[in-house]
């Protein structure tokens, strides 16, 4: 599980090594990325949020 | 950038696994066609849909482009000269909505239909009956859009973005046409969108993963899911306006308890993934174009596809950087500018792999090379005014100002117009067997380059300066920007006709094209003969231990 | 490289044969306020920024371009991928943003700090004028283009504020804060001054919330910049900034005016008077839509002249213009002409291009109607 977090980070930062990838394409069920990629675009709108939030005082 | 002939046919390449078992379905001879006009009406094959969607993209760029031409000669100097303000706001508006659902959308539809079937060896769309109704529906929406025209009261005057209440309560009556009409394109778009999901996801030949796919059928994917996502909301939003105007409704009528504002959040969860709609399949295109005549692989893959669905996701939360200025509270305002200083990353990273692409390559300048190359520079300073409108506090000096027309005129011409260009230079050789007039090519780039840039540059400053958007009349103070624009909107208007002329003499004749017409093209669609059979992959070809890019 | 060249040497030429006046002409003002002076910096940053990344971008794309084509021997190498390169470009934008992200958070802030304004002041987007009410001083009136139709046409020569003109600007004291009201009677308009950098929109049912604080004396002009219809092009802005001793004296000059009106409504009026001024008012916000004579543009804005239906039914003509239109383009006016002008205006249609009707419509009757 840890792996697929790390793999949707890299994706969300864009570099990822050629070889984790190809490992994730060929193990990796695409549900489980597909999942924690949702959650973690989430996780991301909340975090801009806070910031928003907290820069407005 | 000194002048090149076209490369001489190389036959010979990187041919593994595909080629014999395709190439022998090619000997077999066609069968059983209609002929005349019903066989366009009834076709279901991908490559005569696509033809006719790049057709009808063609001729809606002209339309919509002599519209440009009206506003471009009406703003030639200060002062109402040619046309009055009713019938210059009917221009400006069907110009957008033209271009953007007539002219970009089908163009790229068009490119999809033909390309993605080849790259991915498969033997036509998944659903060619549906593909057919898709593009059907598109001269009947636009055939009623243009007759509003003609109807008492004039077409759609409200822009593009159609904001209520002008577009509601004050708006003509042929409103409820213009709806009836977009809803039918919307409905073409989801169709098309649903095909090309299917296709990519079920018919690629065994042996290409997705990760094995062209940048061209990766952007489209990914737009594809971008068209069915935003697609309905567009239809919602119209469906409670035509409440509004024939069924006593007020969603959008503040008397009655509505909210002007809501309309535009609606539209604008649809309209900037619209945006992005109308780009991605261009960074798809250059992406493929660009390593072909850099005689190199695409630096950073996988990056490129993760840059694009990135940008897809931050696409749905930027929307309301169109409307800093209808009165959001501080903390969405601040929100809002955060996530579209964010998007500026991912498409960063995008421009510098093409560059990267091009550093130490083994570059020639074909014209679909020089279209692609002119793409990233004129793409990139639209981005660069994006950059500048994201700043919320200086984006109440730009907003709704020729600023702002200027920065989505550089995306959408220099860019996604451009790539589309890049797109049929590059693979009409493909298409019709024939290279296309490699010399008149040039004139076109080189006219086009400059009159784009004559035509849209001096509009930053007029923006700048305070010139309002969608005034048909300006202060003497915008003069001289003004008189510019028109000289290079009638310029790059007038060098299109050259460019109807380079593609009506390539299908007519030419140089003949080999089967993989540029020595440096690697992709699927290359092996299969030039001008491509009616019928390619009937046999899916065996991919394992094909090189892919 | 030469089609930056040409596109220069083009753009050179256009500008020698048509001389740019001022060269501030060519970028956004700096303002005559301490926001708009934070604007404009912001805005020359983010400028410079995209300027030095631009250079770096196309200096290395026009230095491959030009040492690795083929016709100069040279020869593709093989690389596709660099995951320290990748990062580091990711990695720089992020921070090159969020450096710029923060002094545009501390003026955003600035901006929307309305509060403790000396003074507030309603704008109210008509199509196709501003309505300014000074709240709670009394006092409010119209704003309309000020260039005259023949200059538009071409039949007269444009003056130095062609379309920048207005009958009666927005008159505002230096030196304190003003909190500016936006909102609408009819479609969404915006509200702008560049030296202000105040552009809000005034969208009907909301009231938005702006505010300035002029430094200097002068005249500042600026636009609508919501396509609000027809005339969106025609209804400009004009803030005449003066000194407080001098705006004092004009608002108590524009209050005595309004209560002498006010005198107005309770006495009996004659035919002539006020057909005499409801043809301004009719000039002035019923020509936009229902034309100078009265023929209107069908089917959105209905002819007045020779429209037998109206002229037979008196009650529903003060209706239209009292109550607005329920579904039309037609507003209420009840809330932004006083009585005796509703009453003019009506009287004037009734007895005007050849109408005959005799109405004589009282200011006083209006009056009732507006506060039974």
């Amino acid at each position: 599980m840890w792996d697929v977090v790390k793999s949707v980070l890299a994706a969300f930062f864009g570099v990822q090594q050629d070889q984790r990838r190809r490992k994730d394409f060929e193990q990796g069920k695409p549900g489980a990325f597909i999942i924690v990629g949702i959650l973690l675009a989430l996780v991301m709108v909340a975090i801009v949020f806070a910031i928003a939030r907290m820069a407005a005082g | 950038m000194a002048p090149q002939s076209p490369p001489k046919a190389t036959l010979e390449h990187s041919q593994s696994a595909s080629g014999s078992a395709a190439a022998d379905e090619f000997q077999e001879e066609e069968h059983h066609y209609r002929s005349g006009p019903l066989r366009w009406l009834l076709t279901t094959n991908h490559k005569e849909i696509g033809s006719l969607y790049l057709i009808f993209s063609l001729s809606m760029f002209m339309i919509g482009g002599a519209m440009a031409l009206v506003i471009r000669l009406e703003l030639f100097q200060p002062g109402l000269q040619m046309i009055q303000p009713e019938f210059f706001n009917q221009m400006t508006t069907m110009h957008g909505l033209i271009m953007v659902f007539g002219a970009v959308m089908p163009g790229f539809v068009g490119l999809a239909n033909w390309m993605i079937p080849l790259q991915i060896g498969a033997p036509d769309m998944a659903l060619p009956r549906l593909n057919n109704f898709s593009f059907w529906l598109l001269p009947i929406a636009f055939t009623l859009l243009l007759s509003t025209l003609l109807m008492p009261g004039g077409g759609p005057n409200f822009g593009w973005t159609f904001y209520a209440p002008l577009s509601t309560t004050y708006a003509p009556p042929s409103t409820t046409f213009f709806i009836f009409a977009l809803h039918m394109a919307g409905i073409s778009s989801i169709l098309g969108a649903i095909n090309i999901i299917a296709t990519i996801l079920n018919l690629r030949a065994p042996g290409m993963r997705l990760m094995d796919m062209t940048l061209f059928v990766w952007t489209w994917l990914i737009t594809a899911f971008l068209l069915i996502a935003v697609m309905p909301v567009l239809a919602g939003v119209i469906t409670m306006m035509l409440l509004d105007i024939n069924f006593g409704t007020s969603f959008f009528n503040a008397a009655g308890g509505g909210d002007p504002v809501l309309f535009q959040h609606l539209f604008w969860f649809f309209g900037h993934p619209e945006v992005y709609i109308m780009i991605l399949p261009a960074f798809g295109i250059v992406s493929v174009i660009i390593p072909t005549f850099a005689r190199k692989r695409l630096f950073g893959y996988a990056s490129m596809v993760y840059a694009t669905a990135a940008i897809a996701i931050l696409s749905f939360l930027v929307w309301a950087h169109h409307m800093f200025a209808v009165g959001l509270p501080l903390v969405a305002e601040l929100f809002f500018m955060y996530t579209t200083l964010l998007i500026a990353v991912p498409t960063g990273v995008k421009v510098f792999n093409w560059i990267t692409t091009l550093f130490r390559g083994e570059i020639t300048f074909e014209t679909p090379m020089l279209f692609a190359l002119a793409f990233v520079v004129l793409f990139t300073i639209g981005g660069f005014s994006g950059l500048m409108l994201a700043i919320a506090p200086a984006d109440f000096q730009y907003h709704d100002t020729y600023f702002v027309v200027a920065h989505f005129h550089y995306v959408l011409v220099p860019g996604a117009v451009f790539s589309i260009m890049a797109a049929v230079y590059y693979w009409l050789p493909k298409w019709t067997g024939h290279y296309p007039d490699e010399r008149l090519g040039r004139w076109h780039f080189w006219l086009s380059v400059i009159g784009v840039n004559l035509l849209f540059f001096p509009m930053h400053f007029a923006g700048l300066a305070g010139m309002p958007r969608r005034i048909p009349d300006y202060a003497l103070q915008f003069a001289d920007f003004n008189m510019a624009s028109s000289i290079g909107g009638f310029l790059f208007g007038f060098s299109q006709l050259l460019f109807i002329w380079v593609v009506v003499k390539c299908v007519r004749g030419g140089v003949k094209a080999p089967a993989n017409p540029w020595d440096g093209a690697t992709d699927l669609e290359w092996t299969v003969p030039s001008p491509a059979p009616l019928h390619t992959f009937e046999t899916p070809p065996d991919l394992r231990g094909f090189k892919f890019h | 490289m030469r089609k930056m060249f040409a596109l220069a040497a083009l753009l050179a030429g256009l500008s020698g044969q048509f001389p740019i006046s001022h060269a501030t002409d060519w970028n956004m003002p700096v303002g005559v306020s301490q926001v708009s002076r934070d604007v404009y910096d912001l805005h020359m940053i983010i400028f410079w920024i995209c300027v030095v990344i631009g250079i770096v971008v196309f200096g290395v794309m026009f230095y491959s371009l030009f040492r690795y084509r083929r016709s100069k021997g040279a020869k593709a190498a093989q690389f596709h991928e660099h995951t320290t390169v990748e990062v580091l470009w990711t990695a720089i934008p992020f921070l090159i943003l969020v450096a710029m992200a923060i002094p545009a958070t501390a003026t955003l802030k600035n901006m929307y700090d309305a509060s403790e304004a000396d003074y507030d002041v309603m704008i109210t987007g008509h199509q196709w004028r501003w309505q300014y009410d000074y709240m709670g001083e009394g006092v409010t009136f119209f704003s309309n283009l000020g260039t005259p139709r023949e200059q538009i046409a071409g039949t007269e020569e444009k003056g130095e504020h062609y379309l920048l003109e207005v009958d009666e600007p927005l008159v505002l004291p230096i030196n304190r804060k003003i909190r500016l009201l936006t909102t609408s009677a009819d479609v969404i308009h915006s509200w702008w001054v560049p030296d202000l950098a105040v552009k809000k929109d005034a969208i009907p049912g909301f009231v938005n919330e702006s505010w300035t604080r002029i430094d200097e004396p002068g005249i500042y002009r600026g636009q609508c910049t919501e396509l609000c219809g027809k005339d969106h092009g025609f209804m400009p802005v004009v803030v005449h900034a003066m000194e407080q001793e001098q705006f004092d004296a004009w608002l108590e000059e524009r209050r005595q005016a309004a209560a002498a009106d006010a005198g107005g409504v309770d006495r009996e009026w004659e035919l002539a008077e006020l057909v005499e001024r409801g043809e301004k008012v009719y000039a002035t916000i019923c020509a936009a839509c229902h034309q100078a004579e009265g023929q209107g543009l069908p089917p959105t804005f209905p002819a007045l002249a020779g429209n037998q239906a109206l002229m037979d039914d008196l009650e529903h003509h003060i209706d239209a213009v009292v109550n607005g239109v329920s579904g039309s383009a037609m507003a209420s006016f009840s809330g932004t002409l006083n009585p005796i002008d509703i009453a003019a205006v009506i009287t004037f249609e009734r007895n005007a291009w050849g109408h005959e009707t005799g109405d004589v419509v009282q200011p006083a009757d209006i009056q009732a109607l507006l506060s039974p």
